[in-house]
């Protein structure tokens, strides 16, 4: 894959529709950080805030999310219109976009200038399945859900994909399908597939593969990440279900995602990284092993551009090691998680006490300030004058009139 | 996708677009290419249901075939036989198979870009507040309550002011749980009927939204409880609000006309702001789901003897609290209602007929004719 960015005469945009749980976070925190960079190689990235392709996605796919689909009105839109008016090279990214339907791909296409001289280019970022599966239920896991890890495995297996949760997973990991979905209607060199590295791996060998398939390499960019959607163990996994079973109807999704999600699972139970790692069971290995062959055959046979290897997606062997049960995790290990997750949340309670104190105290300063204007000999006149009037009936209609003639109702003069 | 399979898909694609209602599965003629891809199953289908119960017009036709259902659930589906069996994406389908409900979710993005492109109606010209009125709050019952103080500030009588008398409307339990179910639905949307409800049964709570004592609670810890009154006989309502005129009754809606009302809720938050959504729900939705045939909710006889109990204890702690009661305070307490009378859940089916009555009458379909 080489797409040369500068100097590029034609409008282009990159469409980078997923998979969730390969580096999409990073991706996107890079590219949103060093968007001054990025424009001034004459690179767009429409973004006013780090989560602006996220409500765009949304927008674009009717999906609502907990509340946040009401700040997502009308996202798509603008960003189209950005990225139409941008004679050069655009960037939109998010992971969900897999999830599109036929006729939202197209009027996604449609809106961003397809066939009206834009060239659009669809980059798929991909990794194994056997690393994928045990991902996806962790996501759901950190979004709330209370679904077991055998539930979710069987709902998944189930060639039915009646459930929620099934057809959602198959939607943003089916690889040829989201393909069929995104390349239905542009030439296979204009789709292109870059692979996660293997476990083990250069860290930032993925970078480099980002970088080659957006046209990033030569530019001086910031990459230290701020935001990463990091991984949990299997105890720290299990600790989350347990909590969303527990408090997932007294607390609201607004209150979630910074104390759970946030809080717990991403800033605490993350730097975990001693536990027993969430993986797929040995038993559903030959399944997804003669998935990850079919998908392989099926897209080398597609003509795509490949960035990296396509060897990448078929997923190392089954753990030689026990493997670590999250339904069944150590009560041990579950109760560690817990005291880090009980001590990060006093903490943050101290550090809220301390934040409403010094509210607090500035609030009481203003009341005090507020309070010393009013005994200022013209207040206190004026509140003398009030106080006579209101006493009789001719005054009462003297402050009325007043009242009335200066526009306002209040009292407080 | 095999060339014939393709060719007869599109065929029948051409078919639906001039009014034919013939099902997939009997469909035999051919047809060439009419756009980008194929229409996905359940919009087809939904399309082959509009022609079934009326004409749809040449914009709807497009707008159908061009939509997508919101939310998480089934992608678009391929038609069963019009492409070759793939290992990939979800199994095709005969569009005569899919659930009732699928089809609703793609009817309820319609209805819902129809309301906003139709907007609410005119607000009235402000009414002159008459200084010299009857101060009230009206809480209780919102379904109840809605109207009422619509109609009141209407009239000049807006609610509070010094001195209000707080006025805690009611009806029967059983009733009161299919309005706060409702006036939800109107809101912001909610969970399913049963999904609703059957929490509340398994516990000992009412609703927050139906539960009088604590409304009347509340409202005596504000303003002292002389100023409460628990008002179950509606003709004593324009009496203690100061107005000779009668009130406007609750708009009696069917079962399913709410369930849709709920639905669409849903994707409208997508599309607008909560306090439009309320807006378009009651000010333009409403008025064209009143009168629509179908029963109207009823909690189901599993139910009965949780609503019974809970009715009485509610009578009992108004009585006991001292509280003034307008009409019989047994009027709290479930009415046999004849099985016919009254549905005890929305049908998936009856929506569905309901959402393409709807769509067929739409203000869009009409400006197109």
């Amino acid at each position: 894959m080489t797409l040369p960015m500068t100097g590029a005469p034609t409008r282009r945009v990159l469409l980078h529709v997923g998979t969730p749980k390969t580096g999409t976070s990073y991706l996107q925190d890079v590219l949103f950080r060093n968007r001054r960079t990025l424009h001034a190689a004459g690179i767009l990235y429409p973004a006013d805030r780090f989560d602006a392709h996220f409500l765009a996605a949304l927008d674009l796919m009717r999906l609502p999310w907990g509340g946040l689909e009401t700040e997502a009105i009308g996202a798509w839109d603008r960003l189209a219109e950005q990225v139409r008016a941008h004679r050069g090279t655009s960037v939109i990214s998010h992971e969900i976009l897999a999830a599109a339907s036929r006729s939202q791909v197209g009027r996604a296409l449609e809106s961003l200038g397809h066939g009206d001289g834009t060239e659009v280019h669809v980059v798929l970022s991909v990794r194994d399945l056997v690393r994928q599966i045990p991902a996806e239920w962790q996501e759901n896991v950190k979004h709330r859900s209370s679904i077991s890890y055998a539930k979710f495995l069987r709902q998944v297996q189930n060639p039915a994909r009646e459930s929620r949760i099934s057809s959602w997973f198959w939607s943003v990991q089916e690889i040829p399908d989201i393909l069929n979905r995104w390349g239905h209607d542009l030439p296979p060199e204009r789709i292109h597939l870059v692979t996660v590295p293997p476990p083990g791996g250069a860290r930032e060998l993925l970078w480099k593969r980002f970088s080659q398939a957006f046209g990033l390499d030569g530019l001086d960019l910031d990459l230290e990440a701020e935001r990463v959607n990091p991984s949990l163990g299997v105890p720290e996994t299990a600790l989350i279900r347990r909590i969303n079973r527990a408090a997932n109807r007294q607390l609201p999704p607004a209150d979630y995602r910074p104390l759970v999600r946030e809080l717990l699972a991403h800033q605490t139970l993350s730097q975990r990284t001693g536990s027993p790692r969430l993986r797929l069971p040995p038993d559903v290995h030959p399944w997804v092993r003669d998935l990850e062959d079919a998908w392989v055959t099926e897209i080398r046979d597609r003509g795509y551009d490949v960035v990296g290897d396509l060897d990448d997606l078929l997923g190392g062997p089954p753990p030689e090691a026990d493997w670590a049960d999250p339904d069944r995790p150590s009560e041990a290990q579950v109760a560690g998680a817990a005291v880090d997750a009980i001590k990060a949340l006093l903490l943050e309670n101290g550090r809220l006490q301390q934040e409403a104190a010094r509210v607090s105290g500035e609030l009481a300063q203003a009341h005090r300030d507020l309070e010393r204007s009013y005994l200022r000999p013209t207040y206190r006149l004026r509140a003398k004058l009030v106080r006579r009037l209101q006493a009789s009936r001719v005054g009462r209609g003297a402050l009325k009139a007043y009242r009335a003639a200066r526009g306002r109702n209040s009292r407080s003069a | 996708m095999t060339v014939d399979g393709e060719r007869r898909a599109w065929g029948w694609v051409a078919h639906l677009r001039e009014g034919g209602t013939t099902p997939w599965h009997e469909w035999t003629g051919a047809g060439v290419q009419g756009g980008a891809h194929l229409p996905g199953a359940q919009q087809l289908e939904l399309l082959r249901r509009l022609h079934l119960a009326g004409r749809a017009t040449p914009e709807l036709v497009e707008r159908v075939l061009g939509a997508s259902a919101p939310g998480r659930g089934t992608a678009d589906l391929e038609l069963v036989g019009a492409a070759e069996e793939s290992r990939f994406g979800p199994r095709p389908v005969d569009p005569a198979d899919l659930p009732e409900d699928e089809l609703t979710r793609v009817a309820t993005t319609l209805i819902a870009e129809d309301l906003v492109a139709a907007g609410t109606p005119e607000p009235r010209p402000a009414r002159y507040v008459r200084p010299w009125r009857t101060r009230y709050r009206l809480v209780g019952d919102p379904w109840l309550a809605d109207p009422v103080r619509e109609a009141l500030i209407g009239r000049g009588r807006p609610p509070g002011g010094r001195g209000s008398v707080v006025l805690v409307l009611g009806r029967d339990l059983s009733t009161m749980l299919a309005d706060a179910w409702t006036s939800r639905a109107f809101d912001d949307g909610c969970p399913p009927w049963r999904e609703w409800l059957d929490p509340f049964t398994a516990g000992t709570r009412v609703p927050p939204r139906v539960d009088l004592e604590r409304a009347a609670a509340t409202w005596a810890r504000r303003v002292g409880p002389g100023q409460v009154r628990v008002v179950l006989d509606p003709a004593a309502l324009p009496r203690l609000v100061g107005v000779r005129r009668s009130l406007p009754a609750p708009p009696l809606l069917a079962g399913d006309a709410v369930d849709l009302a709920r639905r669409v809720a849903g994707v409208l938050g997508l599309l607008v702001l909560p306090d439009r959504r309320a807006e378009l729900l009651r000010g333009t939705l409403l008025p064209r789901l009143v009168g629509v045939p179908g029963a109207p909710l009823a909690v189901p006889d599993e139910h009965s003897a949780w609503v019974t109990d809970r009715a009485a204890r509610m009578r009992d702690r108004l009585l006991r609290a001292g509280y003034p009661v307008h009409g019989d305070p047994d009027a709290l307490l479930p009415r046999p209602v004849a099985p016919a009378a009254a549905s005890t859940g929305p049908s998936d089916a009856g929506v569905l007929a309901l959402a393409v009555r709807l769509l067929l009458g739409s203000s869009r379909g009409e400006e197109a004719r």
